[in-house]
């Protein structure tokens, strides 16, 4: 049986569970967290296989009624592009859970506390990718910004209280002015003769409202989930709190609930108003590849470790905003991998990030130094994650940049073409980091550094094992995600450029 | 065409070699570089028994593909991972695991007391099979994996001893300059797709029948980048001196013999493109004479062994673009030019490596001399490397360069004589720098310290240097005769007939003029550093030229001056400005809620008679208001 | 000419009656009853009264009627609803008041004079708060149904005087209290002055104090408009003082603060009902037709009371004065209830006074718990840290603070959400833009408290949070619930309303 409630609900259950267990137990709590987490991410693999690619419709689809009076329904579906993030959401949960084993000590509450927070977030991080239901998106985005804010706060490093406040406030804000649209598009539906908030309805209503009330609707979409992705100017929220948050609640952070924004942008900027959506274009190419060059620079300018994995995300998150406002097949299917493959990138940074930081006792990357000699697999494994950030060929992120280039190329050449100039700045983000932090000699204080144990080796291996089967075979995720993205195209009105030279075939 | 399921394996083995020691970790260091070893000889097994193969098929069946999987498809965008195997890559296959077996085994000794040793032989084993892919992959995109692969290969070897700063720094320079040449690489691809709609060598020369010039052309410049970054080729060659700071053995399969001619691989096989891109034709052209005296002059200034030869590689491999630049005329030249080079440069790295193994890790000229006596067959094999290079004939490098310059001033109108006597004037120099550095190591007199004991190294170390040293002498009379080469090549070319229309000058005349170069650069040498006695410590009172040349023509420092301090300083600018600025607004509108909160709160002065003063105020303005309104 | 006797429907006009009766009770109780029961007693009084009063309120609620009392009541689903609101909030109160713990011993008595320390150590109790508190519910009720002037200045004034006095009665701080109570009664009597001045010059234009009459001659446009002008901007000071809407605000954060914090909760929950139910039913029945001349004002008001209320509300560092600020803001969003003049506007209006009413309540009781030595805590500063110590009450308080900022699933976003769309779907963008980022000026503050709470280190100065007696956990618990419910599950209540609210004329 599929259920996309079910799936949601099993986490909560988890939370209950740990709810009722004796604080004092932690490790009993972690096992139990641990345990439920990965019964989750079975049970959606196993859903993931049941899914008809084939089948361009949204699947796995519940209908309830929830709230009539505002003709506001409890539905869930999902098309490829929901799919392979609830996969991925459900598979780095686990991984946070075991990598960060002792995460949940050392903060202002129990390891219960914790856990309970982040089975919750998962609950939501899979109804959020899953609601087909413009107010139940809505309500599970803002929902969301709880637990997270509780974790950053509550389990989080140096500036906690403040980094976890801004990151609520950028939030709330973006949250209200997507609030405004709602309520824009609710008054508005009454001219399609319906009160409803389901997506398939709505994206009916550009046909029958003002060019300009669908662009101030578009905007309010827009600016919530650009602050979530977050895109330049709108992201210095990210940089304090992933330096704030526990390594794990970064990589949730960064590497899921960041994604809300870029899903967003897809199925609901581009899919409920199209020509909005063309009208700003010009405007978001242009601030995507601001944000990968800026992102860029920051991250080589950056000393604190945390900070600079943050602003590679930013840089990032441009390539995904551009490659789905490219509109080309190649543009939005990359886009969408990239979102799954940045998943585990940044996972992978982060978590051994963490794991160094932990031992070190300090995120400054000046103070690592040699640890190749000290800490070979340790050093390793951040070679590797470094060398998925920069896209390097035969990992998983090349393939969704190359398609990101290649597909903004085909409608936007000047656009990619300054944006690749960020694949070099990359190499120095990278390498930089890598030559201080593993290279040289060995800076005191870290001679007695241990390398990584059995669970730490085990957290982390299917991270790497992803980041390099899918760059050799993203098949399977490409044959999920193309009938998705090329359906969102076409009811877009877009179709991909031809050759330009293919004069005489 | 005709395909195959066992192109795969020449790329597999090395590959399971790499991965299987990187995983494997110590328990594997006992064995581990008998492994890469074994699985590097394995693959160039595999290549012999595949030029059988096709030896044995007609002209036009010869070139055969292996499709593996499909590796990205979306929409029209649709890549397979697939190989082709014909005879420009048998060619290159052949060298690289050729020339790549025997660096495995001298590296087995020449490594034999580094700790490291197993992670070392993990490293080549990973380049063997990157450059593999990089020169099977059927198209671009493949290519591109190989292109990078070869590159992060390099990198990791350059750092193999990153524990000093300065060469984890050499690493990181080559890795990022090598990115610039990659990002040549993408744009050449995606202007590809976008324009031609194919990326596979075989579709873009299908459509580049009918595209235009300009699109050509395009993507023909953007090669030309990736060349000039992979190749250390001029604007991008300020890596390859640094590169040096790894094992010599990396310098001689890696900065020597292979990965550096991946750019003139990258043009011949886009052969197509260039010839319907005279433009872009003309910019590899002029790229090649650059770095040809380029790389020559910087040559002439090194005391360091090692960075001398990397500047005659730099120069040599200025020869190999230039040929790639005639077109069809030069294509097969430069790449016989490349095979020869292969084998005289890694033999002389390999022996430069010897000298080096004899004299404590000295790489510094000044403190060798007379080195003849106490490792005789170094002085061999290194000197017949000496002789292939400057184009002593009967010698390999004679052939080949002399063929290269023929074609240059065979190139037609103005270009013709330019480009001729630019290769003169190279083959002159290369003759003075080499026999410099055979003097100052060789033949002059000792100058190194008592506690120095130079002596000869182990079999497993000259025994790679013999068989190189046979290649060099040989390769070029084999390739030459009947043509064999060229007539096995031409057919990757599309096989355009006769090139040889007429000759600006004779065959044997342009052979004499280059001999007559090599003579003087040989003589200049010889007065110059053998009659002379050298001081082991460089003079300082030497000519602008000299210091300017020392400093490779001052290309770090202008890379330096244009790019790395602006782009700091952008860099820190950029950090201030996003917390005064993008932050700083944030807060501050923060900070205007706030007091624009604490100035209204004013209004609260708990006097009953002030608030009764604004009810009054406001019912007054209340009807003001609506009084307004009706008006 | 004759006189002809009342008619009067008592079943309709039972549910106030009963009040009133309670409260009669309640005062011979405080003349005959030995002081050791009147507690009890008066307790058992009021809530009887309450609950059968709600009861025959049940009962009575589909006999809607123009002429429960002639003209001068009109009995209909709006008044029922507003009625029934009003009883809830009154029980919760009073489970409040019943902790006398917070209520000087003699309100006579001088501060700090000879009596006052006797009547402390004779441990007398305030229970004549009982019978005032059954007063104002009383003209609370009658308040929003009257549909004549004279009985609405009645109901006005019945509902005001026992809240000037109970103003007055806080233990500590007795001063501030007497202050508060005196400025209350001045300005509510200004107040009220300009309302029964409006009231005259209403006359003057529809020679009818009666709104059927009053309505007619706004729908026949006879009369001087000036004159109409006039009353309507004087009567909407009357009332906008009580809803405390800026500029007519200023006496809300002193009355507030000073008042006994039970007595706070009732006036800041009921009185808004109350005052609402009165502007709704004015102006949605006779004012309606006038609408173009007072629409641009009331959204100036609506628009500065929310802006004004969540500006300074972020400076403030008493949690009471904190209160008052966010219920001036609230008063501004409710007034776009009023602005829409819809039937949706109707039910938002009537869902969020109910919604907001209660989490009202709840969050007073909670700062009725929150003591040291001396009483009641209400310093921010001292609250820090307060997640540590009680983590139950604290989160409890947290939640009515997310309610008050409108955070989805709980009962403020739906009130939000629907007045917003009400407003907005009347036409006027502004409020909505301005709603929504007030809402996110809000936000700050709301979310501040919480920082305190949990993010900071309890300071040890003996603020600790005292047992609450039975009924306050009753009131509490029972808040807390309804929030929830409301904001997860509102359909049945929302139906409901939408199906009973009305006015008839």
């Amino acid at each position: 049986m599929t259920s996309l409630t079910a799936l949601a609900l099993l986490p909560l259950l988890g939370a209950l569970f740990i709810g009722i267990i004796p604080s004092a137990k932690v490790d009993l709590i972690k096992k139990f967290a641990l345990g439920t987490t990965v019964v989750v991410a079975m049970y959606a693999i196993y859903m993931a296989t049941q899914f008809k690619s084939s089948n361009v419709a949204l699947q796995f689809v519940e209908k309830h009624e929830w709230i009539p009076a505002f003709g506001i329904n409890y539905s869930v579906g999902v098309n490829g592009i929901a799919l392979v993030l609830i996969v991925m959401s459900v598979i780095l949960t686990p991984i946070v859970v075991l990598a960060g084993w002792h995460e949940s000590e050392g903060g202002r509450w129990s390891a219960k506390v914790f856990y309970v927070l982040i089975l919750v977030l998962e609950t939501m991080m899979i109804g959020v990718f899953a609601a087909t239901d413009i107010f139940l998106f809505y309500v599970i985005f803002e929902a969301m910004l709880i637990p997270v804010y509780f974790l950053i706060g509550g389990y989080g490093s140096g500036e906690r209280a403040a980094a976890a406040v801004k990151f609520l406030i950028y939030s709330l804000f973006g949250g209200l002015l997507m609030l405004a649209s709602i309520i824009g598009i609710y008054v508005n539906s009454n001219k399609l003769g319906v009160k409803s908030f389901d997506i398939t309805v709505i994206s009916e209503l550009h046909n029958y409202i003002s060019p300009m009330t669908q662009n101030l609707l578009f905007l309010g979409f827009f600016i919530a989930f650009a602050i979530k992705a977050p895109l330049w100017p709108l992201h210095t929220w990210l940089p304090d709190a992933a330096k704030a948050g526990t390594p794990g609640t970064s990589v949730l952070l960064l590497g899921v609930l960041d994604k809300v924004g870029t899903f967003g942008m897809i199925n609901f900027c581009i899919a409920l108003f199209p020509e909005a959506s063309k009208t700003f274009t010009p405007v978001i190419i242009t601030i995507s590849v601001i944000s990968i060059l800026y992102g860029a620079f920051l991250a080589i300018g950056a000393r604190d470790l945390k900070r600079l994995i943050a602003y590679t995300s930013i840089s990032h998150f441009g390539f995904i905003t551009m490659g789905i406002f490219a509109m080309t097949s190649q543009g939005l299917s990359g886009a969408t991998l990239y979102m799954f493959n940045h998943g585990f990138s940044t996972a992978a940074l982060f978590i051994v990030g963490g794991w160094m930081i932990a031992r070190r006792g300090s995120s400054t990357i000046a103070d690592f130094g040699g640890l190749q000699r000290i800490t070979p697999v340790m050093a390793w494994m951040f070679f590797l994650a470094g060398m998925s950030s920069l896209a390097l060929p035969g990992l998983s992120s090349f393939v969704s940049e190359f398609l990101v280039l290649v597909g903004t190329y085909t409608r936007y050449p000047v656009a990619a073409i300054i944006a690749t100039f960020g694949i070099v700045l990359a190499a120095l983000y990278i390498l930089i980091p890598v030559q201080k932090a593993l290279h040289g000699p060995t800076t005191p204080g870290n001679e007695s550094l241990k390398d990584l144990n059995l669970r730490e080796k085990i957290a982390i291996a299917p991270v790497m094992a992803a980041i390099v089967a899918f760059g050799i075979y993203p098949s399977p995720l490409l044959n999920i995600i193309n009938p998705a993205t090329a359906q969102v195209i076409e009811s877009a009105g877009f179709t991909d450029p031809a050759p330009t030279e293919n004069v005489g075939k | 065409m005709n395909t195959s399921s066992s192109i795969v394996y020449l790329i597999a083995l090395p590959l399971f070699g790499a991965v299987a020691l990187l995983l494997g970790g110590r328990r594997t260091d006992k064995w581990g570089h008998l492994l890469a070893t074994a699985m590097s000889a394995g693959s160039f097994a595999v290549g012999i028994y595949q030029l059988m193969q096709m030896l044995g098929r007609s002209t036009e069946e010869r070139a055969i593909t292996q499709t593996l999987f499909s590796w990205i498809s979306v929409g029209s965008f649709d890549i397979d991972a697939a190989l082709l195997l014909d005879q420009l890559s048998i060619c290159f296959v052949l060298l690289i695991t050729g020339v790549g077996t025997l660096i495995h085994i001298y590296s087995i000794s020449y490594m034999e007391h580094d700790e490291n040793r197993r992670r070392f032989f993990a490293y080549l084993n990973l380049f063997i099979a990157s450059m593999l892919l990089l020169v099977l992959g059927n198209s671009y995109l493949n290519l591109y994996v190989g292109w990078e692969g070869v590159g992060l290969a390099s990198y990791l070897l350059i750092g193999f001893w990153n524990q000093k700063p300065a060469y984890a720094t050499a690493s990181k320079k080559a890795f990022v300059m090598n990115r610039v040449g990659d990002m040549g690489l993408s744009f050449a691809i995606m202007i590809a797709f976008a324009t031609l709609g194919t990326t596979t060598f075989a579709g873009v020369a299908e459509a580049s029948h009918h595209a235009s010039e300009a699109a050509l052309t395009a993507i023909g410049i953007m090669l030309v980048i990736a060349a000039a970054g992979k190749s250390a080729q001029f604007p991008l060659q300020a890596w390859l001196g640094d590169a040096m700071a790894g094992p010599t053995p990396v310098s001689a399969l890696i900065h020597a013999a292979t990965m550096v001619t991946a750019g003139v691989y990258l043009i011949v096989r886009s052969n197509f493109i260039f010839d319907a891109a005279p433009t872009a034709q003309l910019i590899v052209v002029i790229v090649g004479a650059i770095t040809l005296i380029f790389g020559a002059l910087i040559g002439t200034a090194k005391d360091d062994i090692k960075k001398a030869l990397a500047a005659s590689t730099m120069s040599q491999i200025g020869y190999m673009i230039l040929g790639a630049g005639l077109g069809p005329a030069g294509y097969a030249f430069a790449i016989m030019h490349l095979l020869t080079h292969g084998f005289f440069k890694a033999g002389m790295f390999l022996g430069a490596g010897s000298v080096m193994h004899g004299m404590n890790d000295e790489v510094n000229m000044r403190k060798y001399g007379n080195l003849r006596k106490f490792m005789p067959i170094t002085f061999v094999t290194f000197g017949l490397g000496y002789l292939a290079i400057i184009g002593v004939p009967p010698f390999a490098g004679f052939y080949s360069k002399d063929l290269l310059i023929e074609t240059a001033f065979d190139a037609g109108g103005i270009k013709g004589p330019i480009l001729g006597s630019i290769t003169l004037l190279g083959a002159a120099i290369t003759a003075f720098y080499m026999t410099r550095v055979m003097i100052l190591t060789f033949t002059s007199k000792a100058r190194w310290d008592e506690n120095t004991h130079p002596h000869e190294s182990p079999w497993l170390m000259w025994m790679p240097m013999a068989v190189l040293a046979v290649g060099s002498v040989t390769t070029g009379f084999l390739f030459t005769r009947g043509d064999a080469l060229v007539n096995w090549l031409n057919p990757v070319f599309g096989d355009h007939g006769d090139h040889h229309s007429e000759h600006l000058f004779e065959p044997i005349v342009v052979s004499m003029m280059a001999l007559t170069a090599v003579a003087i650069g040989v003589a200049i040498a010889f007065f110059k550093y053998q009659r002379a006695d050298i001081p082991a410590v460089a003079p300082t009172q030497v000519s602008f030229f000299t210091r300017f040349a020392r400093k490779d023509l001052g290309q770090d420092g202008f890379n330096e001056a244009v790019f790395m301090r602006p782009g700091q300083k952008l860099t820190s600018l950029l950090v201030k400005s996003d917390d005064r600025v993008v932050d700083g607004a944030v807060r501050g509108v923060g900070r205007l809620a706030i007091s624009s909160g604490s100035w209204l709160r004013l209004s609260q002065t708990g006097f009953a008679r002030s608030y009764a003063a604004f009810i009054l105020i406001g019912a007054v303005a209340l009807i003001a208001g609506i009084w307004v309104v009706t008006q | 000419m004759q006189f002809t006797s009342p008619v009067l429907d008592y079943a309709l006009l039972a549910p106030m009656l009963i009040i009133l009766g309670g409260a009669i009770i309640g005062v011979l109780i405080e003349a005959f009853l030995s002081s050791v029961y009147r507690l009890q007693a008066q307790l058992f009084i009021s809530v009887m009264a309450i609950i059968t009063s709600l009861l025959s309120l049940v009962l009575v609620r589909d006999r809607l009627s123009v002429t429960a009392a002639m003209k001068t009541i009109t009995f209909d689903g709006a008044g029922v609803l507003l009625q029934g609101s009003i009883l809830i909030i009154a029980l919760l109160s009073i489970f409040l008041i019943a902790d006398q713990t917070n209520f000087t011993a003699a309100a006579a008595t001088v501060p700090g004079s000879a009596q006052e320390r006797e009547a402390v150590q004779a441990q007398s109790r305030t229970t004549e708060v009982f019978p005032l508190t059954l007063f104002a519910v009383a003209g609370m009720m009658l308040f929003t149904v009257a549909t004549d002037l004279i009985t609405l200045f009645v109901a006005l004034e019945v509902l005001s005087l026992p809240l000037y006095l109970m103003a007055g009665l806080a233990r500590n701080r007795r001063l501030a209290s007497q202050e508060a109570a005196l400025k209350y009664f001045l300005l509510g009597a200004f107040a009220s002055a300009f309302f029964i001045f409006g009231a005259s010059f209403i006359y003057g234009y529809s020679s009818s104090l009666t709104y059927s009459g009053i309505q007619a001659a706004v729908v026949g446009g006879a009369g001087n408009d000036v004159f109409l002008l006039l009353g309507m901007a004087l009567i909407s000071v009357g009332l906008l003082f009580k809803i405390g809407a800026f500029p007519f605000h200023a006496w809300t954060p002193d009355v507030y603060q000073g008042s006994p914090t039970a007595i706070t909760a009732f006036m800041a929950a009921a009185t808004k009902v109350a005052a609402f139910g009165a502007i709704l039913r004015l102006f949605y029945v006779v004012f309606a037709n006038a609408e173009w001349e007072w629409k641009p004002a009331a959204v100036v008001i609506a628009i500065a009371t929310m802006v004004f209320g969540s500006l300074v509300a972020i400076t403030q560092r008493d949690v009471k004065r904190m209160l008052a600020y966010s219920s001036i803001a609230h008063a501004g969003f409710l007034l776009s209830g009023v602005i829409a003049l819809n039937k949706a506007g109707l039910d938002a209006s009537i869902f969020y006074l109910l919604s907001y009413g209660i989490a009202t309540v709840g969050a007073f009781a909670i700062v009725t718990i929150i003591r040291d030595s001396s009483g009641e805590v209400t310093d921010l500063n001292r609250w820090s840290g307060l997640g540590k110590r009680s983590p139950v009450v604290a989160s409890t308080f947290a939640f009515f603070l997310l309610a008050f900022a409108g955070i989805p699933l709980t009962s403020g976003f739906i009130g939000k959400f629907s007045i917003f769309s009400a407003a907005y779907e009347s036409g006027s963008l502004a409020i909505l833009i301005a709603g929504v980022l007030s809402s996110a000026i809000a936000a700050f503050f709301y979310i501040r408290v919480i920082v305190l709470m949990f993010f900071k280190d309890p300071v040890e100065d003996g603020t600790s949070v005292v047992l609450p007696s039975a009924l306050t956990t009753i009131a509490i618990t029972i808040a807390a619930v309804v929030t929830l419910v409301l904001g997860v599950f509102p359909a049945p209540v929302l139906n409901f309303i939408e199906s009973t609210a009305t006015f008839i004329r």
